[in-house]
């Protein structure tokens, strides 16, 4: 293919198929993205000549966790193997990919958590760096950047360049496993979606009144709860369900059992939000089109990813307690 | 000293206290609206309190309690002497606290123009409500007018002075329609966020000081210090109403919502201000807790009739108004209503349903009154003063701007002279 716009083409034609699948959808964005990243390539190449060093192109997000609904926003950053100089190059890129991305329907991200932004595209060294400071810092938005970067996996290029990084980032949580606390802390208010009555709670006013924030107090709660054990045992794997997977039975067989109900909250967006128009409608779910056997189902796995995140919560500060 | 001085002291002292809550007034009302229309809201609540005790000066105290017929009194106006006949209250105290009940149901009215009247249209709704809206009710109730001939009991005003001033209120939402920005295309609502939850939250504290003035001194007297025992009663239900509001807002919304937390307590304190001297303790507990309950559906059930209520006074002073009202009918115990000759027991302390029946009737027509004259008024001041809302353009820039000239936070505000860049 040889324009965004085309891409774009494709991709209406073909999401249609696929969007009740959540594995084949993926699967989808990722060839979506990956067409779009190479023209990208093609077009600097073209202005700029070759790559001046080896690089990876990696997701973040839900895209990283290989968890995207039909619509999604970007989250994506660069490693190079090369010197400051290179970076000029690869934020070329970067930015040209922002920009083919967005024509090919992701929206761009609000937090600039893209390769464009200079942050998120840097040598191997200079995230090394970064990733020490952040965690160093600790403050709510370096941890959050920290969560964000975490969730990746590379898309095209050197795939044990984001491994090395990662090597990097438990070898400093080993030394200060203080973090881990401060990493639970810095997702610990969930949205609430279930009142004392038992009742899910809507937005109250606004244009959304009346729906619920499916990603705030459903999603949440799973994801955040796997990656923080994911950091505690060193996986590399980005998405909620690999993590579920590789954890040892033995170990966690209370966490283990809500793999399916997370399964099951994958197929229950898929299927109500099939149909959105955009990457804000993804997320809500208007209270008006469930039946009363959606509500309860969506209520049990609501109830049971609070479960799930406090149970991590315990296993965390148990963890932390032994090591001090 | 004689008791007859302790009782002018103890209402003069009353008087002061309920001017206070004009104060409160202030403060609940412009901390719980936008930071572009606080000078405003501050500084015409001093000016309408003028207008207002003029008014009444000159023929409100006349209305209600000149001689007159079963509507209306008629004579007294231009009240005040120096005169004492050594028995009851001197007619400048009497006067002094009536006035004040009249200044505090304007203010109550005026929370319906909330952020989008013009300020000529408070001049002219303060002079005819302080004529001819809150003097006609408070005639019928409190100035030997046809509901006391049946006994009607009101303390201290749940309904002379809140539901008067809500339902005028109530007429003002309507006839002025909601501010920009408060509904979607679709009917949904915005949550228009006040400015200062400290402001409003010290508002409520005040007006809850101001009321032991308004239902304590509403004994006229300090015999047997029942003034002590209506504080009580006033105490009690405000607790219960701010913690009732707290619980249920939680419980509905997931969230403790401060403003309805605030509201909550205001409920209690409205809803206990007819029944504050009829009720025992334990029953100002109920009524404040149910006015707590109350007063959160009132408040969705406003919104989503898209009934645009600023500062929530439909729910606080009307709904609750009436529910503080019909409460005399179900808790009034016989030692302070039937056996000193004012009205009949509850119907839970063996008065069946006439009292009941009574309140209600005092309610339908009274609210009715008021908001049928204050909806006539407002629309005759809309057709004569082409529109008492401010232009979409003042609207917009706050009417500190668009009605004084000049901001009530200045500094935070920027000047549409100020220039940016070169």
């Amino acid at each position: 293919m040889n324009s965004y716009a085309e891409i774009f083409r494709w991709r209406k034609q073909q999401i249609i198929e696929v969007s009740m699948n959540h594995q084949q959808l993926n699967e989808l964005h990722d060839e979506i993205i990956e067409k779009t990243v190479e023209l990208a390539m093609e077009k600097v190449q073209s202005e700029l000549g070759s790559p001046p060093a080896p690089f990876a192109f990696f997701l973040m997000g839900s895209a990283g966790r290989f968890e995207q609904s039909v619509w999604s926003d970007q989250d994506h950053g660069i490693i190079f193997d090369g010197s400051n100089s290179c970076q000029f190059y690869f934020l070329t890129l970067g930015t040209e990919i922002t920009n083919g991305l967005a024509e090919v329907g992701y929206e761009r991200c609000d937090g600039l958590v893209m390769s464009s932004n200079p942050n998120w595209c840097q040598s191997i060294a200079g995230w090394k760096t970064q990733l020490v400071d952040w965690l160093n810092e600790a403050s709510w938005k370096s941890l959050r950047h920290f969560s964000t970067f975490f969730d990746s996996r590379v898309l095209v290029g050197e795939v044990s360049f984001l491994t090395e990084l990662k090597t990097e980032v438990f070898q400093v949580l080993r030394q200060q496993p203080s973090l881990y606390l401060r990493l639970v802390e810095n997702v610990d208010f969930i949205k609430k979606g279930i009142g004392v009555f038992g009742q899910l709670l809507p937005e109250l006013h606004g244009e959304n009144t009346g729906t619920i924030q499916l990603k705030q107090t459903a999603f949440f709660p799973y994801v955040n709860a796997l990656r923080l054990l994911a950091l505690k045992d060193e996986m590399f794997e980005p998405s909620t369900i690999s993590r579920f997977k590789e954890l040892s039975f033995d170990a966690y067989p209370s966490i283990k059992s809500y793999q399916d109900n997370f399964i099951e909250l994958l197929d229950f967006r898929l299927y109500f939000k099939k149909e959105a128009k955009n990457y804000q409608e993804v997320h809500l779910i208007h209270l008006d089109s469930l039946t009363k056997e959606d509500k309860q189902k969506l209520k049990q796995l609501m109830k049971k990813g609070y479960k799930l995140f406090s149970e991590t919560k315990t296993i965390m500060e148990k963890e932390c307690s032994t090591w001090s | 000293m004689e008791l007859v001085l302790m009782d002018n002291l103890w209402v003069i002292i009353g008087t002061f206290l309920v001017l206070l809550m004009l104060g409160g007034f202030i403060l609940l009302e412009a901390g719980s609206t936008r930071m572009k229309n606080a000078g405003h809201i501050a500084g015409k609540t001093i000016f309408t309190a003028g207008i207002g005790s003029l008014v009444f000066w000159a023929v409100g105290y006349g209305f209600i309690y000149g001689d007159g017929n079963w509507f209306i009194g008629l004579g007294n106006f231009f009240y005040g002497d120096a005169s004492f006949s050594g028995e009851g209250l001197s007619p400048a105290v009497d006067f002094m606290f009536q006035m004040m009940f009249a200044l505090v149901a304007l203010t109550i009215a005026f929370g319906g123009f909330a952020e989008r009247a013009k300020l000529s249209a408070y001049v002219i709704f303060a002079v005819l409500f302080s004529a001819l809206i809150y003097p006609v009710v408070a005639h019928w109730i409190w100035g030997g007018g046809w509901l006391a001939d049946h006994g009607k009991q009101d303390f201290a005003g749940s309904t002379v002075v809140h539901l008067t001033g809500a339902m005028a209120a109530l007429a003002a939402t309507i006839v002025l329609k909601p501010r920009i920005g408060k509904y979607n295309k679709d009917g949904s609502s915005n949550d228009i966020a006040g400015h200062n939850q400290v402001f409003t939250a010290l508002g409520v504290l005040l007006l809850w000081v101001g009321w032991f003035g308004f239902n304590g001194a509403s004994t006229f007297g300090v015999a047997d210090a029942f003034f002590g025992f209506a504080i009580l009663n006033t105490q009690l239900a405000a607790a219960a109403g701010a913690v009732a509001a707290m619980l249920v807002a939680w419980a509905l919304t997931g969230k403790a919502d401060v403003p309805t937390t605030l509201n909550g307590a205001l409920a209690g304190l409205v809803a206990i201000t007819a029944p504050a001297g009829f009720v025992n303790p334990w029953a100002a507990v109920v009524i404040g807790m149910i006015g707590g309950v109350i007063v959160v559906y009132s408040m969705k059930m406003f919104d989503k009739a898209k009934i645009d209520d600023p500062i929530f006074a439909l729910s606080v002073h009307g709904t609750v108004g009436v529910w503080g009202t019909l409460a005399n009918g179900l808790f009034a115990v016989p030692a302070f209503s039937t056996d000193i000759g004012w009205g009949q027991a509850g119907l839970f302390y063996g008065g069946g349903f006439t009292q009941l029946g009574v309140q209600a009737m005092g309610v339908v027509t009274s609210g009715l009154y008021a908001f049928i004259v204050a909806f006539i008024i407002l629309k005759v001041m809309d057709k004569v003063m082409g529109g008492i809302r401010v232009t979409e353009e003042e609207e917009i820039i706050g009417l500190d701007m668009s009605e004084h000239g000049g901001y009530g936070y200045p500094e935070n505000i920027p000047h549409p002279n100020d220039k940016q860049g070169a």
